[in-house]
């Protein structure tokens, strides 16, 4: 899949045809995620984080990177609300994730798209009914789920394949339909951890580039990876973790640190 | 909320279905179990019926003086029926004793000796059947009393006796409800179990509603109705077992424990309230519990 940049209108208009909602953006330097001071340590007494501050403003494209166990699991389900941080702040979206009443954190999930490498999709449904199923089960109203499943199935291009079940698709596809179903709540951020993990090189970049476009449509991405080849090559704003602290934030990096 | 009802009904319905091989074995595991459960109450209400039987048997006798008038035992047999623990009074005359000994001596085929007497040797005599045996003793002190010494010659002791036999229906008693009790939690834990495998086996499924935002409800309710489903479904298949089952069963009851006053309508309608109930409610609770596993900590 390739993009022209012609393809790539003003964002915030986009988004909102796109997605099907129009918001007031009025703060777009406004941060959707802000970790201040935290700390997680697990009940077997494991340090996982250690001291972590991090601000993404809405809008941005960051890598998170780091090798196996420093940390970068434990963040994303910090941000998920499946783990409280021992310390320290968590607020998403305006809101302390510590301090959300257990009732309101399906809903505060709703803001968050989140990807795997494992593509996490139902065997038994089709992609459609894959992506439908993220609306069913935060009982969004039928008439409101078709035009929404359909927007986001164009949007990654799978429009064609919306009645193929899951084995009948390549690995990228796969990946496609769940991002197109981490997309159709409109999600703040998109959280993508190792998306590329199982996918050839080739496939690799078509869903950075998906990745990429759902960027500039207006939304935020949030990926951790362990591919160098693409976080040196785009030079977009890279966080490195290491043994649960953050050791390196800077925008326009790339994958090892230059010593 | 009818929206979310219908939800939850449908997502029970294609997940019966789509994981059929898991649903039958969990229907199989409550069938096999409900049937255990059943029948050991049966065996427990007929244990109970035959221990009340046995226990209805005991009777104080009195033997009454010579030559006492019938308007002299009366008021004894008048105040005897007052009585809450007594349920039966039998006035046996001299006559009628000697009718009951000659048939019981004819019964045991032995020889007729009292035909060499001149004179009828027995007694008259009151029997008195109690609603309970552990009113014996009371009963034997009312006809002992004072009041009464003109008229009875001697009561008989068999005291002993009803207070061994109360004992041992006691402990019978209580054996039969401790293993029926025991029985119960056995067929809750098996149940539980399966019905937590087959929720396990879906674990993937739970984590991606989790993580798209579904809250607790739209987690839990399908997973109980499908609960629900298991245990009816499983609770009409066993009732029906126990339909085609219930000639032998009841031919079975009566020849293993003779009890005669045993009817087995009423307890037909006890197994189904019990069967249903057991059924239903071990399955909504065993997929309660297994959910609350996977929902937000």
């Amino acid at each position: 899949m390739t993009f022209s940049p012609s393809q790539i209108a003003p964002a915030r208009s986009v988004r909102s045809r796109l997605l099907g909602r129009s918001r007031d953006h009025a703060a777009t330097d406004r941060a959707v995620l802000v970790l201040h001071d935290v700390t997680k340590v697990y009940p077997n007494g494991k340090t996982a984080l250690e001291e972590v501050d991090l601000v993404i403003p809405e809008g941005d494209f960051v890598f998170l990177v780091g090798p196996s166990g420093a940390g970068k699991s434990t963040l994303i389900k910090l941000l998920i609300r499946d783990e409280l941080a021992t310390h320290g702040a968590v607020v998403l979206d305006g809101q302390d994730l510590a301090r959300l009443p257990r009732r309101q954190v399906a809903k505060v999930r709703r803001k968050i798209g989140i990807v795997f490498q494992d593509f996490k999709l139902l065997p038994q449904k089709s992609v459609w009914e894959n992506v439908a199923f993220a609306l069913e089960v935060t009982g969004t109203p039928r008439k409101k789920i078709r035009p929404a499943v359909d927007r986001v199935l164009a949007l990654v291009g799978l429009t064609a394949q919306r009645a193929q079940m899951p084995n009948q698709l390549s690995g990228g596809e796969q990946q496609r339909t769940a991002i197109a179903r981490a997309l159709v709540h409109d999600p703040r951020l998109i959280i993508a951890d190792e998306p590329t993990g199982n996918l050839d090189p080739l496939i690799s970049w078509e869903i950075i580039q998906l990745l990429l476009r759902i960027n500039d449509l207006g939304v935020t991405v949030l990926m951790a990876t362990h591919n160098a080849d693409v976080v040196t090559a785009l030079r977009k704003r890279v966080v490195a973790l290491e043994e649960g602290r953050v050791i390196r934030d800077e925008v326009g990096g790339i994958y090892h640190r230059v010593d | 909320m009818i929206g979310f009802v219908v939800f939850s009904l449908r997502r029970a319905w294609q997940g019966f279905w789509r994981n059929a091989l898991m649903s039958l074995a969990a229907t199989a595991t409550m069938v096999l179990m409900l049937m255990l459960l059943a029948g050991f109450w049966i065996l427990q209400t007929g244990l109970q019926a035959s221990l009340d039987f046995t226990e209805s048997k005991v009777e104080v006798v009195a033997d009454l003086k010579d030559n006492v008038k019938t308007f002299e035992v009366n008021p004894i047999i008048a105040e005897l029926q007052a009585m809450p623990e007594v349920r039966e009074v039998d006035f046996i005359s001299e006559d009628d004793a000697l009718v009951l000994w000659r048939q019981r001596l004819a019964q045991q085929g032995e020889e007729d000796l009292t035909r060499y007497l001149d004179a009828n040797p027995l007694h008259a005599s009151l029997n008195v059947k109690l609603v309970q045996a552990d009113a014996y003793a009371a009963v034997v002190s009312e006809l002992r009393s004072t009041k009464w010494n003109g008229v009875i010659d001697q009561v008989k002791e068999q005291q002993a006796l009803a207070t061994n036999l109360v004992t041992v229906t006691n402990v019978l008693r209580t054996a039969g409800t401790v293993i029926l009790v025991v029985i119960a939690f056995i067929v809750l834990f098996i149940i539980v179990n399966t019905i937590r495998l087959a929720v396990v086996a879906r674990a993937e499924e739970i984590e991606i509603m989790r993580l798209v935002g579904a809250s607790d409800a739209f987690i839990r309710w399908p997973f109980v109705f499908e609960g629900a489903m298991v245990g009816m479904l499983g609770a009409a298949l066993t009732l029906l077992l126990l339909y085609f089952a219930s000639d032998p069963i009841g031919n079975f009851m009566v020849g293993f424990f003779q009890v005669l006053p045993l009817s087995f309508g009423s307890l037909a309608q006890e197994l189904i309230v019990l069967i249903g109930a057991a059924g239903l409610g071990l399955g909504v609770l065993g997929s309660w519990v297994s959910v609350r596993t996977y929902l937000i900590r």
